[in-house]
């Protein structure tokens, strides 16, 4: 098997004689490394947590950030290495304030999610063009959630370029144990609130350290009123304590 | 006696390049439009004479009204090579915007996007004037109108053209209800009433403007679509 591999795996841009990009395949591997992080999607919004990995007694946990504001109806969760979604973080900003100068209105989930696979694809390109391009593909995944005329949806990117469309989804360390709970415990009938505690049970059930408010991250998109709000340390207090 | 003398061909004086004339891009090839809005529909109206910017007549069959969406149109006066332009160009990204989004652009949308259109050509503009009429997403009816450079403003009724000083005075008095004896505000008037008025604003225009006639187009965008009709206006 290593044999067969160490051919093809360091060019990103060429297949191996069984039709894989092992580069590719690596970069998913280093997603299964992140920290967990769940979405879970209803009639009435979405619902993303995330958990801190706080190495140290020393460490700032506000200096670490896993939810993130695309525009004010766009979050995301990420999972993998996170330095590499300020670049993904930061196009999809771009398009969305585009799309708002361009048109007068907030961008569509999907169209978004779209423009951000696109650049994930960009690793491959030619690099002698002058402009900088990646030398290799993303390391991290991300949840995006958002709201739009199409009611709030969930959205799953990986390093391949790949997107997704889920009612409920985990991704990172602790991912599979998560998403065989949200399988079993997921209902379409659902409301937001029973979603946030879905999302949160199951993030306390996959995490190595108790839950508490600085090794969480909660935010809500709500249908309502078209936005997304990540949860303050009061708010995140009251929710962890009806676990 | 006379002899008659060879005088010297004149010689060609090269310092002095000759005189092609001024670059000149645009021509106004008139014409009127008009919109009023009503509370779930728009009536929009254009002539379709074209002239050559004098008394000639190019066409008496330019239709200046074009339907970019099943809710929205655009009415164009100006010069017909850069409204042709203009509208080709709204075209193509009206059916990009729909593939990249999975959805039709919405009027509001096409507004802003047009007031950008035009801006980018802020240092050599398309000479039309526009006005672009639809129902929004709340199925209200709604107009803007636009200069050439993309300056904008969403209104209740507007004219653009040869025409507007003859039919904007109509239209504050008639529809805004301006300058009235009995003062009386603006109220929702049945559509039929609003394609009778507009009609006859056309066809006023035409009396006393050299620039707008021959036929009218009559168009009304409400929640069943775009539905268009033609009118006759003078010949002369």
């Amino acid at each position: 098997m290593f044999l067969t591999r160490s051919e093809y795996d360091r060019g990103v841009n060429t297949f191996s004689p069984e039709g894989r990009l092992f580069q590719v395949e690596y970069a998913l591997e280093a997603i299964k490394l992140g920290s967990t992080a769940i979405g879970v999607q209803c009639d009435e919004g979405v619902v993303l947590v995330v958990e801190k990995r706080l190495t140290s007694p020393l460490l700032e946990p506000s200096s670490i950030q896993k939810v993130v504001e695309i525009d004010s109806h766009l979050c995301c969760a990420l999972s993998g290495l996170t330095a590499d979604s300020r670049t993904i973080i930061d196009h999809a900003r771009i398009e969305t304030q585009n799309h708002r100068f361009n048109y007068n209105e907030p961008m569509g989930i999907e169209a978004c999610v779209q423009s951000i696979c696109d650049l994930a694809l960009r690793f491959g390109e030619n690099r002698s063009g002058g402009d900088e391009k990646m030398s290799r593909p993303f390391g991290v995944a991300l949840l995006i959630a958002g709201v739009d005329e199409k009611g709030p949806s969930l959205y799953h990117s990986d390093p391949s370029g790949t997107y997704t469309q889920y009612s409920a989804k985990a991704i990172g360390a602790g991912s599979e144990g998560a998403q065989s709970t949200l399988q079993e415990k997921y209902s379409k009938t659902l409301n937001l609130l029973e979603c946030q505690k879905l999302a949160l049970s199951t993030l306390k059930q996959v995490m190595e350290e108790a839950i508490t408010t600085t090794n969480v991250e909660v935010a809500i998109v709500s249908r309502d009123q078209k936005k997304f709000k990540i949860y303050n340390k009061e708010e995140l207090e009251a929710i962890i304590a009806q676990l | 006696m006379n002899v008659l003398k060879l005088t010297p061909f004149p010689t060609q004086d090269k310092e002095k390049p000759l005189n092609h004339g001024r670059f000149e891009p645009y021509v106004d090839n008139g014409g009127t439009v008009l919109s009023v809005a009503g509370k779930d529909y728009c009536v929009v109206a254009g002539d379709t004479r074209m002239s050559d910017g004098g008394y000639g007549i190019q066409t008496r069959k330019y239709t200046k009204i074009f339907q970019l969406t099943n809710k929205c149109v655009i009415a164009t006066s100006g010069m017909q090579a850069d409204t042709l332009a203009l509208q080709k160009k709204l075209k193509v990204m009206l059916d990009h915007y729909q593939k990249e989004n999975g959805k039709v652009m919405s009027t509001p949308a096409i507004a802003q996007f047009l007031s950008n259109t035009l801006y980018y050509k802020r240092f050599f503009p398309y000479y039309t004037f526009n006005l672009i009429a639809g129902i929004d997403e709340e199925g209200e009816g709604c107009i803007w109108t636009y200069d050439a450079v993309g300056s904008h403003e969403k209104v209740k009724y507007s004219s653009q053209g040869s025409g507007n000083q003859l039919v904007i005075p109509l239209l504050d008095n008639q529809v805004a209800k301006f300058n009235q004896l009995l003062p009386e505000g603006p109220k929702d008037v049945p559509l039929d009433q609003v394609v009778s008025f507009v009609k006859d604003a056309i066809t006023s225009a035409g009396e006393r403007d050299i620039y707008t006639g021959d036929y009218a187009d009559i168009v009304v965008i409400d929640k069943h679509g775009v539905r268009w009709e033609k009118f006759e206006l003078k010949l002369d």
